[in-house]
């Protein structure tokens, strides 16, 4: 639940998810415009991953920008060491994802390719944020439950992100085996998709809500959507 | 009557009731229409007519002639036109031909929707016959194929009964086919010349039809005497369904594609003419198509067919230019029969087409009569108005013959005519039309079943309070035995006459409806039914008052519960009929995901706790307590357990679309990897003994008779494989064995087994009058007081202050060991059945059962404490255990299809064929997923009830679930199969489905009552025990 005490926090959050919702979308429409949205899961597309990168680094810098004190004082303590560990950390994300979804249905002997690029998506847009946002050991606490994101509304909007994602994913599946004859229905365009489109959103979601929030102190009537706009995300 | 929501087997009684209600709709649905099978022969013509004698078999065949058979698929009746087919169209307009509106029935032919490589040819073959079946059945046999004919067949799609092509050859006609194999497969032996071509490569639509052009110039060659060298010629022509398909009928190949047919045509009609014989042609489609391609539906393109027909001597079309007049594809086959001057075919129900008809009035009326005498031979009542009229017609006809008067001819053909065409429209409406008013009933009764099953299972799943205050309740206002009685026989009242009127208000013909003797106890137990789930109702909505257990289910309960009920409804879907085990698939993958991350997180939490330090361990002692029961190792088990199901599910392609694909079962069987094959089979094999001996600890295992036995079944088994020749050891002397022998031996030793746990029951239990051991026999003495084991003796020499004997606590163990032996003896029979490389299902399956409930118990995943969870882990457990059933049928290689059913596990350790035995081997074998996890849930109850009193609630509980989801399932797949009846894919599909549905319901029953049986077997073992114990005392 998104508080309405930090107003230059939330003000961060939505222009970082309104970018998201540019960007985003610009990519595939792009992408798909030039014929190249089937291909999407061949190494040929790694320009993509490296796109998204880079924008969630800067969207990162951003969050980031002068606002956790404490962040800086680590972070000038040892950066070289901590972007290293960060990055050992990313690679063994994305192995346990390589790892899990082959065990949950993907190809085993063939198509690895494919499904590096897919794991290689999900973690950009799991983990990665978090782990620039926090560091690595306040994102593994995180990702375990072992701590409570408390009111940190940047952080949540992060796992917020990272679940629907995950969710968008996995629900991409559901249309693979279906009979439809359709050229996506390919190992892992679906999956691939679904991610951006969980992805997207979750952050169109936030969106939403902070401009009903907003909107809610004046017209109290709001409150009810944003009621359930809560309900909706918590409920997962 | 009131007490009925609290009996225990309420349940079990509604599921049969529900079972009986799937009977009633699959009469309904399954048109009961017996092919005779009976063979005609040609001396059956009646040689006299109502006395008068006439020269039958000359009358009958002097018009003799060859016949071509042109079946275009996917022709339909506006293609047959000069626009499109010039010289057809020419031959009608000058009335040398003649065009008959032909009706397919809707459920009609369709292509495959994958091309399938060789290797799974047959299977997909097999499916492809189904759908050819209909259509060639009927021009052939001349009778509407019903689903009966190919489920009766299955296996073996030929044609059994009398066919065009078999009355053919017992008259020595020459037949040839070109054109695809189907034919062949339906009628092997029949043909004297063929080329088959498979038509599996829906993209190419010209080979397929050069094929079958390139042997017309030579068969069309007469021989030197003119006369043509063949009497029957089948040409099939596939290329314009496939552009149909592809591209639909509004395609620019189409038109191309018809000239090129009509091409055909007038080469065969020119070289007819050539020849010096008679010989007639015939173009027909066998089913239309839709603007947009394919075909399926009912609408007028794709179900009206041209049947196109020319003579080529002396022939003029006695109809007027135009749309010609209605006939029925079954017409086909004794017109054709006829024409080869052979006997009408057995079960052919259909006419001559009167076009052909001779202009002779003898032949005619000739032939009107012999088709007239053999449909009345088909099952038709003497006494309807068809038959009578039939009767007056042959009396006319034997009064023209002797007098010779024109007139009487008249009326003897307009007689014919008349109860021809009654006959036919009655033969069709029986054969063809659903009885939707026990449809509708039996749709009724099963929602109505649900709902009682529903509010049974909610009652049961409230905890004991709210439940004991509901009967202290129901104790104050107990209405009188009379009162009850005489509420019972009003509510049956309402209800049979509610069912009367309904009778005689939609006014059927449904034979439920007949008020005859043989149906008037069905009709009269339908109100008894509708009346005591009535009364279930009423009190279960009275009575269910406390659900507040139900708020305890956590995330992954609403999964088991939300995807159970959204699977029965995703069979609206045909893709998700034949793909269902995708849709498993799917949410047993959710399921594993959803309790890695549970179980992750708290294994995960509890380390990281218990590293900063114990004491914070020790604040928190519910998380220790937690994870004792399971251990940190349960994650990677659960990691193990997920590679595992992931192995498997590659074991067995199954479904349709996908089935083509190669999978591991294949890639084992080849020969050579018979090495991992054998070692798939020993693990197997070992792995189901180890569990097997690790169940016999809640048995009484005295003297460690119980393992020597099943080691004995575990060698038995073996040696079966060895001497099979499917497991290759250099043993000699056990390949010499015969299987058959083995097999008994097998059997003997799980019976034996069977008995010694109950006599040991007996004989244990009056040893607990503490009687001295003398008077026993030795056997049974032996086994109670030498027990190593430490629990049973404890059982007998602790007794309870006011009771003795501990009934209970020996009925709890009677009842642990005896389901755990059920479970033992089934998995190592199915260890029998199993395919090789499938045998190592059978311990997964224990193991996924085993390590799901330990994850998904409800202590272990929810943080509050204190609270009884045994409500909400039954739940979730059930369910839970009926997907891994679920999941492992499919696993197996199951799918919704007869295809895959597995023919040959239904004869191990058979010599000769007995239906009995045959059925149920593959019923286990088939059902061996769900069989087994069912038994690995009622083993679990039974171990962890710590009390025969909690012990028969779980079971109650179960039962309850299991019988609810089973009917639920079976109301929702009916009203699904009853929309889509008239579906394309209702005989390939829904029928199918229908019928594993069946077997489904019937083997649940069996299941259940199996654990009622054991519940039986306590009770019996206590009264017998008690009489011992009597007698020694006295």
């Amino acid at each position: 639940m998104f508080s309405l005490t930090n107003h230059l926090e939330l003000r961060r959050i939505t222009i970082s998810s309104l970018i998201t919702c540019i960007y985003l979308p610009s990519i595939v429409t792009v992408v798909s415009y030039k014929g190249l949205l089937y291909s999407v899961g061949n190494a040929s597309s790694f320009y993509i991953l490296v796109l998204i990168f880079i924008a969630e680094l800067l969207k990162s810098f951003y969050l980031n920008s002068n606002n956790d004190i404490q962040a800086k004082k680590k972070q000038s303590k040892n950066k070289a060491g901590d972007i290293i560990r960060s990055f050992v950390f990313l690679l063994c994300v994305k192995f346990c994802f390589f790892v899990g979804i082959i065990l949950f249905g993907a190809p085993v002997l063939d198509c690895h390719e494919e499904t590096l690029m897919l794991s290689t998506l999900l973690t950009l847009l799991t983990v990665f944020p978090l782990i620039v946002h926090t560091g690595v050991e306040t994102s593994m606490q995180l990702l375990f439950g072992l701590k409570n994101y408390g009111k940190d509304t940047i952080i949540e909007m992060l796992v917020n992100n990272a679940l629907l994602t995950i969710c968008g994913a996995w629900l991409g599946a559901v249309v693979i085996p279906l009979d439809w004859n359709t050229p996506w229905q390919v190992w892992p365009i679906p999956c691939y998709l679904g991610a951006i489109g969980g992805f997207l959103l979750s952050n169109v979601l936030t969106v939403l809500k902070v401009t009903l929030m907003s909107a809610a102190q004046k017209y109290p009537a709001l409150n009810v959507l944003v009621h359930v706009l809560n309900r909706f995300q918590t409920s997962k | 009557m009131l007490g009925w929501i609290q009996h225990r087997w309420t349940g079990l009684f509604l599921l049969f009731l529900g079972l009986a209600s799937l009977v009633l709709f699959l009469y309904g649905f399954f048109p009961l229409k017996y092919h005779s099978g009976k063979l005609s022969n040609i001396d059956d013509l009646p040689n006299f007519i109502d006395g008068v004698s006439i020269d039958g078999h000359q009358v009958y065949s002097s018009s003799e002639s060859s016949v071509v058979l042109m079946v275009i698929d996917g022709l339909r009746y506006d293609f047959v036109t000069e626009e499109y087919m010039p010289y057809a169209g020419q031959l009608l307009k000058n009335k040398t031909a003649c065009i008959y509106v032909s009706v397919a029935e809707p459920p009609t032919v369709t292509m495959p929707r994958i091309k399938s490589p060789e290797r799974k040819k047959e299977k997909a073959q097999w499916r492809r016959t189904i759908n050819f079946w209909r259509d060639i059945f009927a021009m052939m046999t001349g009778s509407v194929s019903t689903f009966a004919d190919v489920a009766l067949n299955f296996g073996a799609p030929a044609v059994q009964g009398d066919s065009v092509l078999r009355v053919a050859k017992a008259r020595g006609r020459k037949t040839v086919m070109y054109g695809d194999d189907t034919w062949l497969r339906l009628f092997p032996g029949l043909w004297t010349e063929y080329d088959g071509t498979t038509s599996f490569f829906v993209t190419d639509y010209t080979e397929v039809d050069n094929n079958v052009t390139r042997h017309l110039d030579a068969v069309l060659t007469p021989d030197e005497k003119k006369k043509p060298t063949f009497d029957f010629l089948v040409l099939h022509y596939l290329g314009l369904d496939h552009i149909g398909h592809l591209e639909g009928a509004r395609s620019a190949k189409i038109k191309p594609k018809l000239l090129e047919m009509d091409e055909v045509v007038k080469k065969i009609y020119t070289a007819m003419q050539e020849w010096d014989r008679s010989a007639v042609l015939i173009v027909c489609g066998d089913h239309g198509m839709r603007d947009a391609g394919g075909h399926g539906g009912a609408s007028s393109s794709e179900v009206l067919v041209p049947l196109w027909v020319a003579r080529a001597q002396d022939f003029s079309c006695p109809h007027p230019v135009g749309p010609g007049p209605t006939v029925a594809q079954v017409d086909l086959a004794p017109t054709i029969a006829w024409l080869l001057g052979a006997a009408p075919p057995g079960d052919s129900t259909g006419r001559i087409l009167p076009s052909l008809l001779p202009s002779d009035v003898r032949e005619h009326l000739y032939l009107l009569h012999v088709t007239a005498q053999h449909n009345t031979k088909q099952g038709l009542s003497t006494d309807a108005e068809y038959y009578h009229q039939f009767k007056r017609a042959e009396k006319q006809f034997s009064h023209f013959l002797v007098t010779g008067q024109q007139s009487a001819a008249k009326i003897a053909k307009e007689f014919y005519e008349e109860s021809l065409e009654k006959m036919s429209e009655y033969l069709n409406v029986t054969t063809t039309s659903f009885d939707m008013f026990a449809i509708g009933v039996a749709i009724v009764m099963l929602y109505l079943i649900a709902t009682s099953l529903l509010c049974v299972t909610l009652y049961s799943l409230q905890p004991d309070r709210a439940r004991k205050t509901s009967t202290i309740t129901r104790q104050h206002n107990t209405v009188s035995f009379q009162g009850s009685l005489v509420a019972l026989f009003v509510v049956v009242l309402i209800c049979s006459i509610i069912l009367v009127t309904a009778c005689f208000i939609t006014e059927t013909k449904s034979q439920v409806c007949s008020f005859t003797p043989e149906w008037i106890i069905q009709f009269a137990a339908i109100p008894f039914a509708m009346a005591l789930t009535y009364f279930i109702i009423q009190k279960g909505v009275e009575k269910i008052k406390d659900l507040s257990t139900l708020n305890d289910l956590n995330t992954i309960d609403y999964l088991l519960i939300g995807g159970t009920i959204f699977h029965s409804f995703s069979f609206f879907g045909t893709s998700f009929i034949e793909e269902e085990h995708m849709t498993w698939y799917f949410f047993w993958n959710t399921l594993m995901f959803f309790v890695l991350v549970r179980t992750l997180v708290i294994v995960i939490m509890y380390l990281s706790k218990k590293m900063t330090g114990a004491t914070e361990v020790q604040d928190k002692p519910e998380l220790a307590q937690r994870m004792t029961a399971v251990g940190v190792g349960i994650v990677p088990k659960w990691v193990l357990l997920i590679a595992l199901h992931r192995y498997l599910r590659t074991m067995n392609q199954t479904g349709d679309r996908w089935l083509f694909l190669p999978d591991t079962a294949d890639w084992l069987n080849a020969p050579e990897n018979a090495f991992y094959l054998q070692a798939h089979l020993v693990i197997g094999t070992i792995g189901t003994l180890l569990v097997c001996i690790r169940n016999l600890r809640y048995m009484n295992n005295v003297l460690h008779i119980h393992t020597i036995l099943t080691l004995a079944a575990g060698f038995c088994i073996l040696s079966y494989r060895i001497s099979t020749k499917t497991l290759d050891v250099p043993l000699e002397d056990i390949q010499t064995w015969d299987p058959v022998q083995i097999v008994n031996v097998f059997w003997a030793v799980l019976i034996l087994q069977f008995i010694f746990e109950v006599l040991s029951y007996i004989g244990a239990f009056r040893t607990c009058g503490l009687k001295p051991l003398e008077d026993i026999t030795p056997a049974t003495n032996k086994f109670v007081y030498n027990v190593p084991k430490a629990k049973t003796e404890d059982h007998f020499y602790d007794p309870v202050m006011d009771e003795p004997w501990n009934v209970e606590e020996v009925k709890l163990n009677f009842v642990r060991s005896s389901s755990h032996l059920m479970l033992n003896n089934m998995m190592l029979i199915v260890t029998l059945l199993m395919r090789p490389h499938n045998v190592i299902m059978v311990p997964s399956i224990f193991i996924t059962c085993k390590l799901t409930s330990k994850c998904m118990d409800h202590k272990l995943l929810d943080s509050r404490s204190g609270k009884r969870t045994e409500v909400v882990d039954i739940l979730s457990r059930t369910l839970v255990h009926m997907w891994i059933g679920i999941l492992f049928f499919f696993y197996q290689g199951n799918s919704n299809s007869l295809a895959s059913v597995d023919l040959g596990s239904g004869y191990v350790g058979l010599r000769e064929y007995c239906p009995a035995r045959v059925a149920l081997r593959m019923g286990l074998h088939a059902y061996a997923g769900p069989a087994l996890a069912g038994a690995a849930l009622f083993c679990t109850i039974a171990a962890q009830a710590e009390s025969w009193k909690e012990y028969l609630q779980q079971t109650w509980r179960a039962t309850n679930i299991l019988a609810l989801h089973r009917v639920y399932a079976l109301v929702v797949y009916c009203i699904i199969a009853t929309v889509f009846r008239h579906h394309l894919f209702v005989w390939t599909v829904f029928s199918p489905k229908l019928l594993y549905d069946f077997v489904a319901t019937v083997f649940s029953l069996q299941a259940l009552g199996t654990i009622a049986q054991i519940e039986a077997l306590a009770h019996i073992t206590n009264k017998l025990a008690r009489i011992f114990t009597n007698r020694s005392k006295l």
